[in-house]
């Protein structure tokens, strides 16, 4: 028996990808061309149906803003922090914990439960857990040191929010690392004990460099996610102290709904595309290279 | 499937699609529908309004009030969001005194019931007017107490090596030697030397651990706790010509006592995340001896279930005052007609009712925190005492900054709690600080 592939060029096929062409069209197509045309208007919520080109003032008004500048420091230093932190304890927590979760496998799932907690919620959660006369933790600080400890200070409040952070994600680096881990066969292992490898030296020859593309996987995963971070760092902090915790996305959300500067908001979020898409069309073309290199 | 049948099939799915999405577009029931603030007392109180309103006899059927609540979390933002749009999802809105400029364009000013000043007074009425222009129903007031702990307090006022200490302190870090008094007599200096004394870094024969808890977080509603200290100094946000005046003694005064207060230990070191519930939460662990807070903070606080350690010893005066008087911020919450109201005349119809004395007796009633006159509290005031303080406050020491319902409002908040955290937490310096507030505040109240 032989099967066919549809022609893209059959009126089925046509119809059949017309509701997704007109999805991406409406959903994706049609704000993306919105958000360009505010990113070079004068907009407000009086005039969202009739913005004024006003050129490239938008995109210099953030160019020039300190707060800006300050957010994607701060977004970078988030995201990259907390990316290794996440996928070093994962890493550890995977390799270390193998043996015990393979024979009690419920171990998992409780190991993910940070992860089914809302990010918004955990931010909650954290200000309870770190008041000074309700949380637990600064509680027993004061019972032990008799001193309070200021953990959303403007000294410690970005350390807590990687912490805090930290805490919720690494189980999800460590569910990756884990099936990678128990995916690799256990033949090559054995063949390299045979010729007198330890555990080390097969950690660091064999395992590691078979997990090496889940690990960058993970990494870029994890530093996405936490340089986009929003919701638990606004409910802990809000936009910090002068501004010292706002995160790429808190700088636009104030830009766009407390400063009500539309087009500066949106100008940001072009900027912030225009960037990823560089960083990813880079990443992506230095892989393509690399598997060609390797074949 | 031959390619005919498939294309028939297709042509049919479409058109039962067709039918269900007109089906589902008919035109919803005449009624009006009224969009309030939910999951506090302010909602309990407004269904109780509706209910009484629905159950008039001549109210029409087709201009009976149904009620739509959206999460409180990002309320105004999608309030903005949807009035801007032109929604007629709702036609009568919740409104704010600091977000009436900003949502102006999109409602229309209404006309309220002639009992409408004699049940709240002009001063209340004035939280709900743009350009002149009454935009809504003052339905809940909100302003600030200053909250105390009555037993330190006597405590300290009968006590002559107290006083002497406390004169000590205040001298030492105030440049002053100031006297214990009465906290209804106090101006700031007295509310800081107080907080001084009773802060065991710096007295460590405290018996509270903190003499104050300062709630500023980077937060809006933050600075209208703050700026009454300011305001009782001259303060204001622009002069009659419409020059921002933010940067003067008066808020030098301000930002210099709470940044004093803060780097002393006066005040929780966390405090720079501090906002209402913290605060509420220090203060009634028994670890601090007096904060100012709003008025709705009241009953948890004076509750001995809620607040075993303090209730029974916590008393409320008006903020403490200052060279040019004793002020306290007061906004309300309210109700409004959305321009693109689906039945306007029905929402009118509601409105003038609820700006009545029925409606605001109803009201108050059941929960809701409406600022009445001395007149007609008077017939709630055994059921609700905490209104009588609340309209007798309003009346005597409330404001509302020059600018304070301007399209900008909210945003020269935001702008403020940036640039002054900025300098309580050290970040900038006092002249910094208020350099930028100078000038983000004359471009966003141009």
């Amino acid at each position: 028996m032989t099967t066919t592939s549809p022609s893209a060029r059959t009126p089925e096929f046509r119809l059949l990808a017309t509701p997704l062409v007109l999805f991406l069209l409406v959903f994706l197509g049609f704000p993306a061309i919105v958000n360009l045309v505010y990113s070079v208007s004068h907009v407000s919520f009086e005039t969202l149906r009739s913005p004024q080109l006003s050129g490239f003032s938008n995109f210099a008004a953030v160019w020039n803003d300190t707060a800006f500048w300050r957010s994607v420091w701060f977004s970078l230093r988030f995201g990259a922090l907390t990316a290794l932190l996440e996928c070093g304890l994962g890493l550890f927590l995977a390799i270390f914990l193998s043996p015990l979760i393979v024979k009690r496998s419920w171990l998992l799932a409780i190991l993910m439960l940070p992860l089914m907690v809302a990010p918004a919620l955990v931010g909650l959660m954290y200000r309870l857990v770190l008041h000074e006369f309700v949380g637990p933790v600064p509680h027993y600080l004061w019972i032990w040191f008799g001193t309070g400890v200021s953990f959303l200070g403007p000294g410690s409040a970005f350390w807590t929010l990687v912490a805090v952070e930290t805490l919720q994600w690494t189980p999800f680096a460590l569910l990756l690392f884990y099936m990678a881990y128990q995916a690799i066969p256990a033949d090559i292992g054995e063949a390299a004990a045979i010729d007198g490898a330890g555990p080390l030296r097969r950690l660091w020859r064999i395992e590691l460099p078979l997990m090496a593309p889940t690990i960058v996987a993970a990494l870029l995963i994890r530093f996405i996610d936490g340089f986009r971070v929003f919701d638990n760092v606004y409910v802990l902090t809000g936009s910090g102290p002068g501004g010292a915790t706002a995160s790429l996305s808190i700088y636009i959300y104030e830009a766009f709904f407390k400063q009500r500067a539309i087009g500066k908001a949106v100008a940001a979020s072009v900027l912030l595309f225009a960037a990823s898409f560089a960083v990813l069309y880079g990443l992506n073309a230095l892989a393509t290279r690399r598997k060609g290199a390797a074949a | 499937m031959t390619h005919a049948k498939f294309t028939a099939q297709i042509r049919k799915a479409g058109l039962l699609a067709t039918a269900i999405a007109a089906l589902m577009a008919s035109p919803a029931l005449a009624k009006v529908t009224v969009l309030g603030w939910p999951g506090g007392p302010e909602e309990t109180a407004l269904r109780a309004a509706a209910d009484a309103y629905n159950a008039k006899a001549d109210v029409a059927e087709d201009d009976k009030v149904e009620l739509l609540f959206f999460n409180r979390d990002g309320f105004w933002d999608k309030l903005q969001a949807d009035l801007a749009a032109g929604s007629n999802a709702f036609d009568v809105n919740l409104l704010a005194t600091y977000s009436i400029g900003r949502y102006a364009p999109f409602m229309e000013p209404v006309e309220l019931s002639g009992e409408a000043a004699g049940v709240y007074g002009d001063a209340v009425l004035k939280t709900m007017q743009f350009e002149g222009k009454q935009f809504g129903v003052p339905t809940d007031l909100s302003l600030h107490f200053m909250y105390y702990r009555k037993d330190l307090i006597d405590a300290l006022l009968n006590d002559d090596a107290a006083k002497a200490r406390y004169g000590e302190i205040s001298e030492r870090l105030l440049g002053k030697k100031l006297e214990p008094k009465d906290p209804d007599a106090w101006d700031w200096d007295d509310y800081a030397a107080t907080a001084l004394y009773f802060t065991q870094s710096v007295n460590p024969e405290s018996p509270t651990r903190y003499g104050t808890v300062l709630q500023i977080k980077n937060l809006l509603f933050n600075v209208m706790v703050w700026q009454s200290l300011p305001r009782a100094y001259g303060g204001d946000w622009m002069d009659a010509d419409g020059k921002v005046t933010v940067n003067s003694d008066a808020y030098r005064k301000g930002l210099e006592t709470y940044k004093l207060l803060y780097d002393n230990g006066a005040t929780p070191r966390d405090s720079l995340s501090y906002e209402f519930p913290e605060a509420n939460a220090a203060y009634a662990s028994g670890q601090v001896v007096a904060m100012l807070q709003w008025n709705a903070a009241a009953s948890d606080l004076t509750s001995t279930e809620k607040s075993p350690t303090v209730a029974e010893v916590t008393e409320t005066v008006a903020p403490p005052t200052g060279p040019e008087g004793r002020f306290t911020h007061i906004h309300g919450l309210g109700f409004g007609l959305n321009k693109n109201a689906a039945n306007k005349e029905g929402g009118v119809k509601f409105l003038q009712w609820l700006s009545s004395k029925e409606a605001a007796l109803t009201y108050a009633r059941n929960n809701g925190a409406p600022a009445l006159t001395p007149e007609v509290v008077r017939e709630v005031a055994q059921e609700r005492p905490d209104l009588v303080k609340l309209g007798e406050f309003a009346g005597k020491y409330g404001y509302v900054m020059s600018g304070g319902t301007s399209a900008g409002a909210l945003s020269v908040y935001e702008l403020q709690a940036k640039e002054f955290t900025g300098y309580w937490s050290g970040q900038q310096s006092l002249d910094e600080a208020l350099a930028n507030t100078e000038k983000g505040m004359a471009e966003l109240l141009k």
